[in-house]
């Protein structure tokens, strides 16, 4: 009793008293440790068993007389009498169902003999054997706690469709290079083969997916479902991020980056084997991949090859590996029942009008009165394009707001991230979701819950227009096996119905798989990376199905134009370099140009905004308060500049301490994951362009910093992977419940609140940023981009046309009369094309017209004036019009004729054609001549650098070859900015039409008076051209061959002209000039120009690089002369 | 012996009963790391596959008692009374055991004709 009592006075939550016990059974080398999450977890269970305990003797007391008897009357009675004693304990004590035992003896011991002495004290017997006992109970709990995840999850795995064919799987891989796993959704294929090959004993497996997303869920759940969470046996990778580590046994990633692997070492060495899923979908990546890997097979015999796909086409893949046995495995589909309710007439959309709703209503009503609301089930609903969704998501609202038992919901990629994860969240008791959503919801987003599917039968796909050199987004059709796929959906978690909205005759009519994407992209950047993974001649490759051969001549023709491959189709220098960026061949350029400059970090930036989805949000573009916020980020220059704005701004915000760039964000209507993406591919180039050499490969400043900065930063970053790890602790399984619209009194402020909580929790995407990035070195590098002079800009503007090149555009010449909304403008290919209405030069195009007193009228349709522009775009999409979009303005004449690939004038340079479809008028023919002179000189220079700097990254080990010096990047930089800032010269610029353009050149001449020109020129190349006509003077500069100008032999006429650098005073046709112009430098300057010139691989050469041997015939004598020089020495003979 | 690392796999657990099976890394009454817990059976042991700490150990089965079969520490194959039974044995020796056990079992029972 008297134990007893003291017992009851022992505070068990008296925190001191906890502390004691702490120390006998949490210590530091205990099972479970003082201040661990598992340690409070005890205390927390240790208050339930004990009130457990009180209860459950309180019962006993009472109940005990009772038991005992009835024990004892069944012991008598017990008849069979079982031959062995067991020897178990009559009395039934739960202990005895423990299999475990705590052992603290030692501590126990030494704080008995201690606590004898201070008894009040200190920890009594009764306390300490309360508490183990409790221990044991809790430890007992974990256990089977632990035991029943895995046996639930064991149970799932045995309970897959798939299970049964674990061996003859397992088998077939053995036995054959290449086999086919071919089963529908839910056969578990994507989760159980990988497991099964790992149990096998196969390790260094590579699994391709066609998403990132998938690569990280399925590299989780696989993890977890091997009982390897914590382990890193099973891992992903994708373009930023990877979780691989030495023990990765078996790692998910995408196709684009296998490849990339692939391009690293042809023989794959790292893989055994590789799972390539969904090789239905008929992706690019996955179509080449495929290709790829029946060529490795002949050279690795060891590598195993399993293709999982849907049941569609199966004999096709088989076919491709020469009959490779499949595996077939039915899916876990519940039944669907379809119902066709094909739109009726009237009710169909006209091309040009918005879609109905009404046919889609219907549904929803029909729903509403068949099926009671305690039936859950949620509704997906699949249209073509975000235009059709806001349709039908406004009339299914009003529905809703009516019925008050819908949840309407829109599903696309231009969503938000968090507007998507929307669709994942529950809907409250009686109330359906209802997801409005593009073709994503078919294959990469899948919601659980979904009953009823609404099918449109149609879809918008990406398509490529070879000649007008545009995609086009077209509403088609789907294939069978889509609407299979969509019906399908229906069918996950229950019996469903799928409503079509098309007849039955419609559905046999439709073709029986999708077009693969290969047969109708542009297929620049594949044959670019076939080139550099030396696959042969891409007419011939092996595809599966073949891309038609027009594509592949396309962008043959594309990279020979941009320089990446060389006449004979080789990869250029700057084409290898191309291939190994993970981006369009336009952007690629952008960055190699950007590194010779001083505008490497705006470049990157760009080029990183430019290969992402916009961060701004179509859906804030109307709401006014974003607009205005937005506006001090918008650059009058162009879009890229606006991008580069905010990018610059959001990493100042990140820097400055407890700013909150979520909100700041969320004002300006910015998706931030964007720009997160956008920050990583920026880092990814920096890298790109530091491992080729293009960039110095400056100590990081992490080098630089002093201990305390490192002392700082590594306290940082243990805190942000705290932060991180709590994070993750936490995500573990949650969704909300989602709010029926207008139940609250106001919507918007519940929002706010709603936020504004999740605003006060971690910002993982913050945390993981901090943890991947250096922000004070990202603030330098935004810093260093944000107030850019105007030569920087100016510079950068060169960069990004000449990147950008051919993609321009020539407004409209009466686009100043005209209303905002209808400005056109043109490009080579396509003319009327607009501005996408997100373009800054949509809202404001006024920047682009030519103000009154800035032009004069030179003759009937021809105005002149120093201030045209040409715009230069990202790229061209043609919907229900043909937009550009990510378009930037330039200075027409001097960017014209610093980027284009061909220049071609007549004998006075005062018409210039560019590319054969913009004509330049200059009127003053001094000035022309000049100026065209001078761009020749630059992009000489500029060639040349660029040739020295590739050349020079080339040198395969030691000493690189000669590195661009800083002195003439600087000069080169210099005399660009001259001649784009300052010159005014006026000009006319026009289209020419389609008849001028078919006889624009006077064509080969059979009159020898021109090839005596010929020897003038340091190229031995000028010559004649052979479809021109004229005098080819350099790759993209055709001397007078344009046919209507005035007189064919002007090219003779010299005048007299006097050379601002040398004493030259003498009568020179133009060509002569220029040629001399080409050559003669101010003194000062000759000995840097030598440096430049001076090729080890060059003969060795006279006193000055300007000389060459020249024979004169009339004396018959061999010469060292300049070209000046052998000017001068010809008219002696005159 | 420690189960961290990925190979450290002894052999394979397969319960006689229920199938069950999945790689166990120790088996014995002491598992590693862990100084202070002494299993009061040989048990086959692996690491805690759903604890981020290394050091926790999953108990998965052991032998019955009696008739020496694998069997798994679920409560459908087996149970603990101061030495583990295979539920096949306990239905034979059903008597044997306390009032509280074999109501547990009846309840049991009864529960999964209801599934």
């Amino acid at each position: 009793m008297h134990s007893n009592r003291e017992s009851n006075n022992w505070e068990w939550d008296n925190p001191h008293n906890r502390a004691l016990l702490d120390e006998v059974f949490f210590r530091e080398q205990d099972y479970i440790r003082a201040r661990s999450e598992e340690h409070k977890e005890f205390w927390k269970f240790f208050e339930r068993f004990q009130r457990f305990q009180e209860k459950r003797e309180a019962a006993g007391r009472s109940g005990k007389r009772r038991e005992d008897e009835g024990g004892k009357g069944q012991g008598q009675g017990k008849k069979k009498a079982s031959s062995v004693d067991l020897g178990l304990p009559k009395e039934y004590d739960p202990r005895y169902r423990i299999n475990l035992s705590v052992r603290t003896k030692d501590i126990e011991e030494r704080h008995s003999s201690r606590h004898r002495r201070e008894e009040k004290t200190g920890v009594g017997k009764q306390e300490v054997s309360a508490c183990r006992l409790g221990l044991l109970h809790f430890i007992d709990f974990t256990q089977k706690q632990s035991f029943g995840k895995l046996a639930k999850l064991k149970k799932e795995q045995r309970n897959l469709p798939i299970f049964q064919y674990r061996d003859k799987i397992v088998d077939m891989v053995r036995a054959h290079p290449v086999v086919v796993v071919a089963g529908d959704t839910g056969c578990g294929k994507s989760t159980q083969v990988p497991q099964y090959l790992l149990s096998a004993g196969f390790s260094h497996i590579a699994c391709t997916q066609p998403r990132r997303i998938a690569c990280i869920s399925l590299a989780k759940r696989v993890s977890f479902e091997s009982l390897n969470q914590y382990g890193s046996k099973v891992g992903y990778q994708i373009r930023f991020e990877t979780t691989r580590t030495p023990a990765t046994k078996m790692v998910f990633l995408t196709e684009g980056l296998l490849l990339r692997q692939i391009q690293q070492d042809a023989t794959l060495p790292q893989y055994e084997v590789v799972i390539v899923d969904e090789v239905h979908e008929r992706h690019l990546h996955c179509d080449f991949l495929l290709g790829v890997l029946r060529t490795l097979i002949s050279l690795r015999s060891d590598l195993k090859i399993i293709l999982m796909s849907a049941t569609i086409n199966i004999k096709l893949f088989s076919k491709y590996f020469g009959s490779a046995p499949v595996i077939q495995v039915p899916g876990r589909l519940y039944p669907i029942q379809v119902i066709y309710q094909p739109i009726p007439q009237e009710e169909q959309p006209s091309r040009s009008e918005k879609l109905d709703p009404r046919p889609y209503l219907r549904v929803l009503q029909g729903i509403d009165h068949t099926y009671p609301p305690e039936e859950r089930g949620d509704l997906l609903l699949f249209l073509s394009g975000v235009a059709e969704i806001s349709t039908v998501l406004e009339a299914a609202q009003a529905y809703a707001t009516h019925t008050r038992n819908w949840i309407v919901l829109p599903l696309h990629s231009t969503l938000s991230v968090t507007d998507q994860d929307k669709v994942f969240d529950i809907s409250p008791p009686g109330v359906r979701k209802c997801i409005i959503s593009t073709n994503i919801a078919e294959t990469s987003v899948t919601i659980d819950g979904v009953r009823f599917v609404v099918d449109s039968g149609k879809v918008k796909e990406m398509s490529f227009d070879p000649k007008a050199k545009m995609q086009r987004l077209q509403e088609f059709w789907i294939s069978r096996a889509s609407s299979e796929q969509r019906k399908g959906r229906a069918g996950r978690t229950g019996p469903g119905v799928c409503y079509r909205l098309y007849a039955e005759s419609d559905y046999e009519a439709f073709s029986p798989y999708p077009i693969p994407e290969i047969q109708r992209v542009a297929l620049d950047s594949l044959v670019l990376q076939m080139k550099s993974m030396n696959l042969g001649d891409p007419r011939t490759f092996p595809f599966i199905d073949p891309p038609p051969a027009s594509s592949i001549e396309t962008a043959l023709h594309y990279l020979r134009e941009q320089g990446a491959l060389d006449s004979q189709g080789e990869l250029t220098p700057i084409g290898s370099l191309l291939a190994q960026l993970p981006v369009d061949v336009v952007i690629g350029k952008m960055l190699v140009l950007g590194c010779l400059f001083s505008v490497v970090e705006p470049v990157l930036t760009i080029a990183a905004a430019l290969s992402v989805q916009s961060p701004f949000l179509r859906s804030a573009q109307n709401n006014p308060d974003c607009a205005t916020a937005r506006k001090p980020l918008e650059s009058s220059q162009g879009d890229p500049f606006t991008l580069l704005n905010a990018f610059n701004e959001w990493v100042q915000v990140k820097s400055e301490r407890g700013g909150t760039s979520r909100k700041w964000c969320r004002r300006r209507g910015l998706e931030e994951q964007r720009l997160y993406e956008m920050v990583n591919l920026r880092r990814q180039f920096k890298e790109l362009l530091r491992s080729h050499s293009l960039i110095d490969t400056e100590g990081n400043s992490s080098s630089r910093q002093d201990s305390y900065q490192r002392r700082q930063r590594h306290g940082e970053r243990k805190q942000l992977h705290r932060l991180k790890r709590e994070h993750e602790k936490q995500e573990s399984g949650k969704r909300k419940v989602l709010r029926l619209e207008g139940e609250e009194s106001g919507s918007s402020s519940d929002e706010e609140r709603g936020r504004g909580r999740k605003d006060n929790a971690v910002d993982i995407q913050d945390v993981k940023f901090k943890l991947r990035h250096s922000v004070p070195e990202l603030r330098e590098a935004a810093a260093s981009s944000q107030d850019l002079s105007r030569r920087q800009q100016a510079l950068l503007k060169l960069v990004l046309c000449r990147g950008l090149y051919p993609q321009l555009a020539l407004p409209d010449e009466h686009n100043a009369n005209r209303k905002d909304s209808d400005q056109i403008f043109h490009t080579r290919s396509k003319q009327g094309v607009v501005i996408h209405p997100t373009s800054v030069f949509a809202s404001d195009p006024e920047v682009l017209h030519i103000q009154e007193h800035e032009k004069k009228e030179t003759g009937p349709d021809k105005e002149e004036s120093s201030k045209h522009q040409i715009l230069a775009y990202v790229s061209l999409l043609e919907t229900n019009k043909p937009y550009i979009g990510n378009c930037v303005r330039s200075p027409a004449l001097q960017t014209l004729l610093l980027v284009a690939r061909s220049l071609d004038t007549n004998a006075d340079c005062t018409r210039i054609v560019v590319d054969g479809w913009l004509e330049l008028g200059l009127s003053d023919a001094e000035a022309a001549l000049r100026t065209l002179s001078s761009a020749l000189q630059l992009r000489g220079s500029w060639e040349r650098l660029l040739n020295v700097q590739l050349g020079s990254r080339r040198g395969d080990e030691g000493p690189t070859g000669p590195a661009v010096s800083s002195k003439d990047v600087a000069k080169l930089a210099d005399s660009l900015l001259k001649f784009l800032l300052y010159i005014e010269i006026s000009y006319s610029l026009r289209r020419l039409t389609g008849l001028e353009s078919q006889n624009l050149y006077i064509g080969p001449q059979a009159d020898p008076g021109l090839p005596t020109l010929a020897s003038l020129f340091p190229s031995a190349d000028a010559e004649p051209d052979p479809v021109k006509g004229g005098l080819k003077v350099t790759s993209f500069f055709t001397y007078n061959c344009l046919s209507g100008s005035k007189d064919l032999y002007s090219d003779c006429l010299r005048s007299f002209w006097s050379c601002p650098h040398c004493d030259l005073y003498m009568p020179l046709t133009p060509l002569e000039r220029m040629q001399h112009e080409a050559v003669c430098r101010p003194p000062g300057e000759v000995q840097l120009e030598e440096d430049v010139s001076e090729q080890p691989s060059s003969k060795a050469r006279s006193s000055t690089a300007l000389q060459r041997q020249y024979h004169c015939d009339v004396c018959d004598q061999d010469f060292e002369f300049t070209s000046t020089e052998i000017l001068k020495h010809r008219r002696q003979h005159q | 012996m420690e189960y961290s690392g990925e190979g450290s796999a002894q052999g394979v657990f397969s319960c006689e009963l229920c199938g069950l099976s999945t790689p166990f890394s120790y088996y014995g009454q002491k598992p590693p790391n862990t100084s202070s817990i002494v299993l009061l059976e040989e048990c086959y042991v692996m690491k805690d596959p759903f604890s981020p700490e290394k050091e926790k150990f999953l108990v998965i089965g052991s032998h019955c008692s009696l008739c020496r079969k694998r069997v798994c520490v679920g409560t459908e194959c087996s149970l603990f009374y101061t030495k583990r039974f295979c539920l096949q044995c306990i239905k034979m020796h059903l008597e044997e055991f306390p009032q509280e056990v074999q109501q547990e079992l009846t309840k049991r029972k009864s529960v999964q004709k209801n599934d």
